[in-house]
């Protein structure tokens, strides 16, 4: 039973970090109809600045601000000189740039940094917990609660504030945002140094929870995060979450505890088709 | 012709092959696919288990190879019929996720292990080896190349650019949208599972790998770069991605970063493709060759 | 009832809670020119669309050439001898003028096998496709690419393609919206023209003078029902059409929801 319990807490923190880089995904998807695959490889240079910060300096605080401002200005280089020039191509064209572009990153990564796996040994300043036997460690702590903390940012800014009012109209339809004096492209670009930033958050987070940082770390999340956007609904960043969160449940319980021999990459896939033949917008998703 | 010219000629004829399969689905009938590996793994697969469990030759398992891709594509049609553009890229990306895991994880696929011993084509009773083999890809490439282009002057071609353009006028001309999409797709996973057929018998061994989300990437990208909706688009693009990596192969370390720069600035400035629309190819070379404009 | 082409049947269509045709009743003989008027969201574009099969009704029948319609996908209806144009115009933009035409003229060979081996880029097409082209005045026009024309010239390639599609019917949504008056003159001359042939027009058109002159009878729609029916000249005295048109004061542009994106 405890060991049950240790495993959902499990899954519950994997799956905290798969909404965190979601939901970045998610936000992105929005306000720009944009699949911004590349997302994943902003969360690697995160992960990268963080354990590189780190190591220079010993403070975790400076690894944070660092990764999160290098990353906001990628996200916002990447949209301004890649995605906003393409908006008026068909779809499948910022697609294959947001591939081109998390390719390239990757391998930047890779020349400068070197493949071996890094190591961040930092101590997130979170206490180790003992619930009734139930072992958490200052990692799994953190991780939940910055991802709840994340969350009730977002959720303040979108609803308690004008900027968060200004997203959600651009989100539902830019045009008639912009007729209303909504700048929509600084909308966008707000957007993006958003979500990266939390992307970068994302990044240390699961280099400090796995103990590795290496080029090819954004390659999973960066397709299973899509399937979450789809199954959570396009845009809709609670589904997300929730989505995001089922998905950790699911590979830690299914695979880790149950052992069923499934690939655990292909089981956020067949989740989104399920979903997707149940109701095909998604779970919060609107036709 | 040295062997290595041989070897790298033969891979980009193969993959040309599989590339003007997605060319029908993408470039024709403006469908996304994200999965077209999937498809060349299929027929990779079945020509493997045909040729080496059912002890049929490349020729006499070919039609049959044909036929399950082209039923596998019909089934991946199915889809593309409900979904819209961005669930059916992240589908179809999911699709090859799930093929992948299918011939990992089932053992009737050999699982981690794969599939070896795959005998090579043999023609007249000869193995058919080396510049040999080339010219067979070549020719099937021809063939393909021939039947894409056959397809574009029918009416059934008409009806898949009809779709691509303008669905809703398309069907109130009699299109039937499920129909022509799920032709578009049979004829395009056909071709790749063409492909995968050569493919198996070339290296005469497959596994799950050789099919990953990467390669279908790779595809899309050939084509793009070559092309959409080109008829020679395909083959440009595999050509120079296929040689790329060659070209740079004293510069080894940078390779992917320079393919994935090529890729970058190309989709960024010249989204049609060398051979496409408004391309600067087309537009200064065009001219040269051909004299002067329609 | 030998005469009647097309029978619209208590049709409705609901979209969420609104209600955006109800209860529509009208029948088009063979050989008529047939107006479908009303303000503003009456639901015309709505009915054409039930009619031609892009909706499927909620209740009612439509019935044509003898058959029951409703319900079957657009593109069966098409093969029926049903074209149609849209009220906010669909061309191939990347195809030329002379392609979008030959694109409807493969009506007859979609449905069969024949598409498969039957080639649209001999003359014998080529020619036809010039032939309808010449008939709305594009012929000049057939190499350029469909995406570059002004909408005028793109209401005459959506009447061109309608035509190669309607050889019984053909419904004009809007066709002269946005054009010159000489343009306006021409098209007048080209519907009736078209009727000459022997076939039958359903027409949804704003411009009261066009549509009174053109057509043999008219119904008016208000409020997805059906207000009026009968030959011009009743309808220019019918009391309640006069009202819808003209009692509207403000901000009366409820336009269905939902689906309908169009204001008709």
């Amino acid at each position: 039973m405890k060991l049950f319990i240790e495993q959902i807490l499990n899954g519950l923190a994997m799956g905290s970090i798969y909404a965190i880089i979601t939901l970045g995904l998610a936000l992105v998807y929005g306000v720009m109809r944009i699949l911004h695959v590349a997302h994943a490889s902003v969360y690697t240079v995160g992960a990268y600045a963080g354990v590189y910060l780190f190591n220079a300096t010993g403070s975790l605080t400076l690894a944070f601000l660092g990764a999160m401002l290098l990353c906001a200005v990628l996200g916002v280089l990447i949209e301004r000189l890649v995605y906003f020039p393409l908006l008026k191509c068909p779809p499948y064209v910022p697609l294959i740039a947001s591939i081109a572009v998390m390719l390239t990153i990757e391998e930047v990564c890779r020349l400068l940094a070197g493949p071996q796996i890094l190591t961040f040994a930092a101590r997130l300043p979170f206490p180790d917990l003992d619930l009734g036997g139930v072992h958490l460690s200052s990692t799994q702590v953190a991780v939940y609660v910055i991802t709840a903390g994340i969350l009730v940012f977002l959720w303040y800014l979108t609803t308690r504030t004008e900027v968060g009012l200004a997203m959600r109209a651009t989100s539902q339809d830019m045009p008639i945002a912009g007729a209303q004096g909504i700048n929509s492209h600084y909308i966008v670009s707000l957007t993006f140094v958003i979500s990266s930033a939390i992307a970068a958050i994302g990044g240390i987070l699961v280099g400090i929870y796995y103990n590795q940082v290496y080029p090819t770390m954004g390659a999973v999340p960066a397709y299973k995060t899509l399937a979450l956007i789809v199954v959570g609904g396009m845009g809709s960043v609670p589904g997300a979450v929730i989505a995001a969160l089922f998905l950790g449940l699911a590979e830690t319980l299914l695979i880790g505890y149950l052992s069923v021999p499934f690939p655990r990459d292909a089981l956020a896939f067949v989740a989104m088709i399920l979903v997707l033949v149940w109701r095909s917008e998604g779970l919060l998703g609107s036709k | 012709m040295s062997g290595y010219l041989v070897t790298i000629l033969t891979q980009i004829a193969i993959q040309a092959i599989v590339v003007c399969g997605l060319n029908v689905i993408v470039g024709y009938a403006g469908q996304i696919s994200l999965g077209h590996a999937a498809f060349m793994g299929i027929g990779a697969y079945s020509a493997a288990l045909l040729s080496t469990r059912a002890g049929l030759s490349f020729w006499t398992a070919l039609p049959l190879v044909l036929a399950i891709c082209a039923l596998c594509g019909l089934l991946l049609g199915l889809p593309s019929l409900k979904l819209k553009h961005d669930f059916l890229a992240i589908t179809t990306i999911g699709i090859n996720f799930i093929v992948q895991a299918v011939f990992l994880y089932v053992p009737f696929f050999g699982g981690a292990m794969g599939i070896s011993g795959i005998p090579r084509v043999q023609f007249l009773g000869e193995p058919v080896r080396g510049v040999h083999f080339l010219y067979l890809c070549l020719a099937c490439l021809g063939v393909v190349t021939v039947v894409s282009w056959l397809f574009t002057r029918v009416f059934a071609g008409l009806a898949c650019f009809a779709l691509r353009e303008e669905e809703a006028a398309a069907a109130s001309m009699g299109i039937s949208p499920v129909r022509f999409k799920l032709l578009a797709f049979m004829l395009g996973t056909m071709f790749a599972g063409l492909g995968g057929s050569l493919y198996a018998h070339y290296m005469r061994f497959v596994s799950a790998d050789d099919f990953s989300f990467p390669l279908s990437v790779s595809f899309l990208a050939m084509l793009v770069l070559g092309g959409m909706g080109s008829l020679l688009g395909p083959l440009v693009g595999a050509l120079i991605l296929g040689a790329l990596p060659e070209l740079f192969r004293p510069l080894a370390e940078f390779r992917i970063l320079f393919y994935a720069l090529i890729l970058l600035l190309m989709i960024r400035f010249q989204p049609g493709g060398i051979l496409g629309e408004a391309s600067l190819v087309r537009r200064r070379l065009y001219p040269l060759l051909f004299g002067g404009a329609k | 009832m030998s005469g009647a082409l097309l029978q619209v049947k208590n049709l409705s269509i609901h979209f969420g809670g609104l209600r955006a045709v109800d209860g529509v009743d009208f029948e088009i003989n063979r050989g008529e020119i047939f107006g479908l008027l009303g303000p503003n969201g009456a639901g015309k574009t709505v009915t054409f669309n039930l009619i031609s099969g892009v909706y499927k009704p909620s209740g009612g029948e439509v019935w044509f050439d003898g058959r029951r319609i409703d319900g079957l996908p657009p593109h069966a209806i098409a093969a029926l001898g049903l074209g149609r144009t849209f009220q906010i115009v669909k061309p191939f933009p990347s195809l030329t003028v002379l392609d979008n035409v030959l694109v409807a003229r493969g009506i007859s060979r979609y449905p069969r096998a024949a598409c498969l081996w039957t080639s649209w880029r001999s003359g014998r097409e080529r020619r036809e496709a010039m032939a309808l082209l010449e008939r709305v005045g594009l012929a000049d026009l057939a190499w350029r690419k469909a995406g570059l024309l002004p909408l005028g010239n793109l209401r005459r390639l959506e009447i061109a393609r309608a035509l190669a599609v309607g050889r019984k019917l053909l419904l004009l949504d809007e066709s002269f919206s946005g054009l010159r008056t000489e343009e306006i003159a021409k098209l007048e001359v080209l519907v009736r023209d078209i009727r000459a042939q022997g076939v039958t027009v359903l027409l949804i058109e704003h411009n009261m003078r066009v549509a009174m002159g053109l057509s043999d009878r008219i119904v008016v729609l208000d409020h997805g029902r059906k207000l009026a029916e009968g030959p011009p000249a009743a309808i220019q005295q019918d009391e309640s059409v006069i009202e819808a048109y003209l009692g509207r004061k403000s901000g009366d542009q409820a336009s269905p929801g939902g689906g309908a994106a169009h204001a008709s």
